[in-house]
């Protein structure tokens, strides 16, 4: 038995038997028959009758949901589609386009950028953890404010503000976006669960309290909650989440001359490191001069 | 299910049972075949490769498929050296130091950076484009080359009117021409930095000279390497100084990097 006890050594067994085959649960092609998504037949049943943002939720979760909820989805994409340059994963894309790269890679380069734990897709997983967690405490008796004491408490880095993921936001207080999807949410016909019943009662103590409140983040991942997704699928869909917006920045300065975004000069750089120095002789050379 | 399409078949293409290299090769252990006990690089041995020899050296053999020449060696070694940081002020670093402050995870620092270093312009797409070019056009007399080259642009900004030639931010930028100098002189350069250095000579009276790109392709093609190894062998240069800058800052609050405000956001109305 090998040291964790539960395979002999060189038991090669399992990648043998993956070795040379593909297994797919989530479907594939049948050359002269369909492609299948989970058992829909793609060019018969989903092209041109559910919407993308139904079979993003499909390829991704494997369940293919109402139309309602991808438009809700759809929604919150539009929220993160800004075409501001300022924003860290949009500026990408403008340097892309300053340095006439591809569009797809502006893209690329900017959906990897927002994979960060301050923005974007990159904070969902744990939003998603911190309101499933706290709605399950918040059954067993603790009030909002216990959980907002507790969370605010948490260890963290040294010198790290307290923060909560999911609330408060780089740049600016509040987020207009939670509104405008409220808004949507009440349009669409969804009723308020007990994740965003919470999100929103923790957003209450934390504005009354710390003057912070509930990001869009933190929103969609509480909504989301309550539609039956666990965080790491709320991660996975929302993958692509600023593309759009990228998109328009990259776009925007393709248009523009090359460099031609935000040019520095060398005096734009605040350099702080050591001031110019002669380069020390190899350590031989040093070996052989005579000592002084 | 719900599907069958008439009409469509497969191509009935024989492909290859096994992956194909013949960089490397692995040699398995008698008792696990998943597992490599020696590793060959274009049939040198990896452990004897880490004993004898250095990076550069190695670098050179795993894309060119023998080992350099000492003076070969040293002038990759030299290049590298003049491509291991496109300065802060670059695009491609601009872009690792904005997903750094932007708390992006580290591990896609470089990835990113490197995707922004691929662009047609001053990136690994013109030292590709720049290499094919002097493959082109090396038997040409540069003072011949420059009579054909459209060197009047009605565009705005820099113009570049061979890849890895033309004008930044609106002159010649002096450090290209530096570096091809020093790297021009060295054993091992060839005629396509020479032919570089000339066309650099006819191109300063317009106001335009070497652009870095242009000495990467210079430089790889006197050393054998091919075009289409131009673009990623610059990334990989220039990867380092890329990292560095998106690490310098990934510790720093977002107030440590210029964040214009509304007085310097102007949107234009159409």
């Amino acid at each position: 038995m090998s040291s964790n006890g539960s395979r002999a050594a060189d038991d090669t067994r399992l990648w043998d038997e993956a070795r040379g085959v593909i297994r797919s649960r989530k479907g594939g092609w049948v050359i002269g028959e369909a492609v299948y998504n989970h058992g829909y037949s793609m060019m018969e049943e989903l092209v041109g009758q559910r919407s993308f943002f139904q079979v993003l939720v499909l390829n991704t979760v494997g369940r293919l949901p109402e139309r309602r909820l991808a438009e809700w989805l759809e929604a919150s994409f539009i929220c993160l589609s800004w075409p501001d340059a300022r924003i860290w994963c949009n500026q990408i894309g403008t340097l892309t386009g300053a340095l006439r790269g591809s569009p797809v890679a502006a893209v690329a380069a900017g959906c990897l950028a927002a994979d960060s734990r301050m923005y974007g897709p990159g904070v969902l997983e744990a939003a998603g953890r911190f309101i499933q967690q706290a709605q399950q405490r918040a059954a067993a008796g603790e009030s909002a404010e216990q959980l907002v004491a507790t969370a605010l408490a948490a260890p963290r880095p040294p010198g790290t503000r307290p923060v909560i993921v999911g609330y408060a936001r780089p740049i600016a207080r509040g987020d207009e976006r939670v509104e405008a999807m409220e808004r949507v949410g009440q349009a669409l016909g969804f009723e308020r669960g007990p994740h965003l019943d919470l999100a929103l009662r923790l957003d209450t103590v934390l504005a009354r309290d710390h003057a912070e409140g509930i990001n869009l983040a933190g929103y969609v991942a509480a909504f989301l909650a309550d539609q039956g997704f666990q965080p790491t699928e709320i991660y996975r869909l929302y993958s692509a989440w600023v593309m759009s917006g990228v998109q328009a920045c990259y776009a925007e300065a393709r248009e523009r001359p090359a460099e031609g975004f935000l040019p520095l000069r060398c005096t734009d750089i605040h350099y702080q490191g050591p001031a110019p120095r002669p380069l020390p002789p190899r350590a031989e050379e040093a070996a052989d001069r005579p000592a002084p | 299910m719900n599907g069958s399409r008439q009409g469509v078949e497969g191509r009935g293409e024989q492909f290859a049972s096994g992956v194909p290299t013949a960089l490397w090769l692995e040699q398995p252990t008698p008792h696990n075949p998943y597992l490599a006990e020696r590793c060959y690089c274009q049939g040198y041995d990896l452990l004897a490769l880490m004993a004898g020899r250095s990076f550069v050296e190695v670098l050179y053999l795993l894309f060119r498929g023998e080992l350099p020449s000492p003076a070969q060696a040293t002038l990759l070694e030299r290049l590298m050296i003049a491509c291991i940081n496109p300065g802060p002020r670059h695009g491609a670093t601009r872009a690792a130091m904005n997903a750094g402050i932007g708390r992006t995870q580290r591990s896609h620092l470089l990835p990113i950076a490197l995707t922004v270093l691929g662009g047609d312009h001053l990136g690994g797409g013109e030292v590709e484009a720049a290499m094919q070019q002097l493959s082109a056009r090396k038997g040409e007399a540069p003072s011949e080359v420059i009579t054909t080259l459209p060197l009047a642009d009605p565009s705005a900004g820099d113009h570049h009117p061979l890849p890895g030639f033309g004008s930044r931010y609106g002159g010649i930028d002096p450090l290209p021409g530096a570096i091809a100098q020093q790297l021009a002189a060295l054993p091992a350069a060839g005629p396509h930095l020479a032919w570089g250095e000339a066309l650099a000579q006819q191109l300063a009276p317009h106001n335009m000279g070497w652009l870095l790109p242009g000495v990467v392709a210079a430089t790889l093609a006197d050393l054998g390497f091919e075009a289409r190894q131009g673009a990623g062998l610059f990334q990989l240069l220039a990867a380092p100084g890329l990292l560095a800058h998106g690490l310098e800052v990934a510790r720093q609050p977002i107030t440590a990097m210029p964040f214009p405000d509304a007085e310097h956001y102007v949107i234009e109305r159409e």
